[in-house]
């Protein structure tokens, strides 16, 4: 079992470095990026994540606040407030770029 | 690396899959890093919480929600029932229409003059019959603006009688009216006429026969319009044909009788539309001011393309109800100029070719027209 893993992770990482190299290079990443940002805008989540940010802030103090703190508190807040319309669009993208690229 | 339960089969499909979702994870994470970091920043250099300092400008900015009020608080119709008293005429107005109703009350603003531009050349044109040796282009402006136009282009002479000269000599000319004045919409009201003085008793016989022929008193003309010329009216023509031709010449040709007697018309229609042709070119230049050459050229300019159009309806709006349906059914001919034509057509289409193409040879203007 070990070996057959050892391939399939082998190529399986080969693949997925060859596709986020892809990703990059065509700058696939960046326009996904600035279009997830349009999208949380559009939808208010950057606002509800402020506004727990806000509170977070008051909670630790304002002067102590680190950005650990925050990135403790906000990032497993922030991925489920994501509409499941913006990840569903999201998901298609990276699909069809998946399908376009890496065969 | 995890092995999701997804929809697709195949263990290549889940794999992509799996990748798809953890490039998707990557990116909502960049994300919300990118928010952290941009609200540690700020936290840092003092200006998160800039806009929740103050408590009474926020209770006083506070966004209002109740219904019949904007966000601001403010009634949004609130003017819509107001009437307002004009300061002018002391009618009550509503507020909407206050500023157009000001604007023709006091009778200031583009469109009040505009209209009353309008009204003046109206008046002018209907009241009007001869025109003044100065005030000639004016005058003939307004007649052949009026005349052969659409609005557009009627709007247009209208402009150009807002200069202060024109204006004046329009409001002179006020009290000059003709008799019989009628309210047709003439296609060419052109009014400049023949010299008597200058034609022997034969041409002047002719003439007479064929068109209206009454003398202006200021230009000493006579009225090139045809028999049935409604600012003349047939005493003025039986006066004038006694003056001119002595008291036995007191046959005024029916209009009727013109119309049927073609075979007779045609030598002597294209022979007066020849003489008629050269006589009021060269009379145009020298005679009248110059102010009515440059309002032929001024026509010439501005409407060649409604020459082709023009026999039809001129003839029907020049008076003659029989004669111009006779002209149209048996079609204007070229060359000589209306052959089957009658001749108070033949005057009047002549009268209306001419001021057009003054240089022109009398041959080819009549080809133009067909």
């Amino acid at each position: 079992m070990f070996p057959r893993r050892c391939r399939i992770m082998s190529t399986d990482s080969t693949m997925r470095a060859t596709i986020n190299q892809k990703l990059t290079e065509m700058g696939e990443r960046d326009r996904l990026k600035a279009f997830l940002g349009v999208k949380l805008t559009e939808c208010g989540w950057k606002d509800q994540i402020k506004a727990h940010c806000k509170e977070v802030i008051k909670d630790k103090g304002l002067e102590h606040v680190t950005v650990e703190d925050l990135v403790v508190e906000i990032t497993p807040k922030g991925r489920a407030l994501v509409p499941d319309s913006v990840k569903k669009e999201l998901l298609q993208r990276i699909r069809a770029f998946l399908a376009q690229h890496a065969t | 690396m995890k092995m999701d339960d997804l929809s697709l089969s195949g263990p290549d499909n889940t794999k992509l899959e799996a990748l798809v979702h953890d490039i998707y994870s990557e990116l909502v994470e960049d994300a919300c890093l990118g928010l952290c970091f941009e609200v540690h920043r700020a936290v840092k250099q003092g200006c998160f919480f800039l806009d929740e300092m103050d408590q009474e400008s926020m209770k006083e900015f506070e966004i209002v929600d109740k219904p019949g009020v904007d966000i601001f608080g403010q009634v949004y119709n609130q003017w819509k029932n107001k009437e307002c008293e004009c300061p002018n005429c002391k009618r009550l107005i509503a507020a909407s229409r206050f500023a157009p109703h000001l604007e023709k009350c006091l009778g200031m603003g583009r469109n009040s003059s505009r209209i009353a531009n309008r009204r003046l050349a109206t008046n002018n044109n209907m009241s009007k019959s001869e025109s003044d040796q100065e005030d000639n282009d004016d005058l003939n402006d307004n007649d052949w603006s009026y005349g052969a136009e659409k609005k557009a282009k009627k709007r247009k002479s209208d402009k150009n009688q807002t200069s202060p000269r024109r204006s004046k000599s329009l409001k002179h000319k006020n009290g000059e009216l003709s008799s019989g004045a009628s309210a047709e919409p003439y296609k060419y009201n052109y009014s400049v006429g023949i010299n008597y003085e200058t034609l022997g008793p034969e041409e002047l016989r002719s003439l007479l026969t064929t068109q209206c022929g009454v003398i202006s008193e200021h230009t000493k003309k006579m009225c090139t319009r045809s028999q049935r010329c409604p600012q003349h009216t047939d005493e003025q023509r039986k006066a004038v044909r006694v003056f001119l031709l002595g008291p036995s010449a007191l046959s005024l040709p029916n209009a009727d009788a013109a119309v049927e007697s073609d075979g007779y018309s045609v030598l002597d229609g294209q022979g007066l539309m020849s003489r008629l042709q050269w006589e009021d070119s060269p009379e145009n230049s020298p005679t009248d001011s110059a102010s009515s050459k440059s309002s032929t050229n001024h026509l010439d300019s501005r409407k060649p393309k409604k020459k082709k159009s023009a026999p039809a309806p001129f003839s029907g709006g020049g008076g003659d109800g029989p004669q111009g349906s006779g002209c149209q059914g048996s079609g204007c001919q070229g060359g000589g100029g209306g052959s089957s034509c009658s001749q108070g057509n033949i005057g009047s289409s002549n009268k209306k070719k001419r001021p057009k193409l003054p240089t022109v040879s009398i041959p080819t203007l009549y080809n133009d027209l067909n």
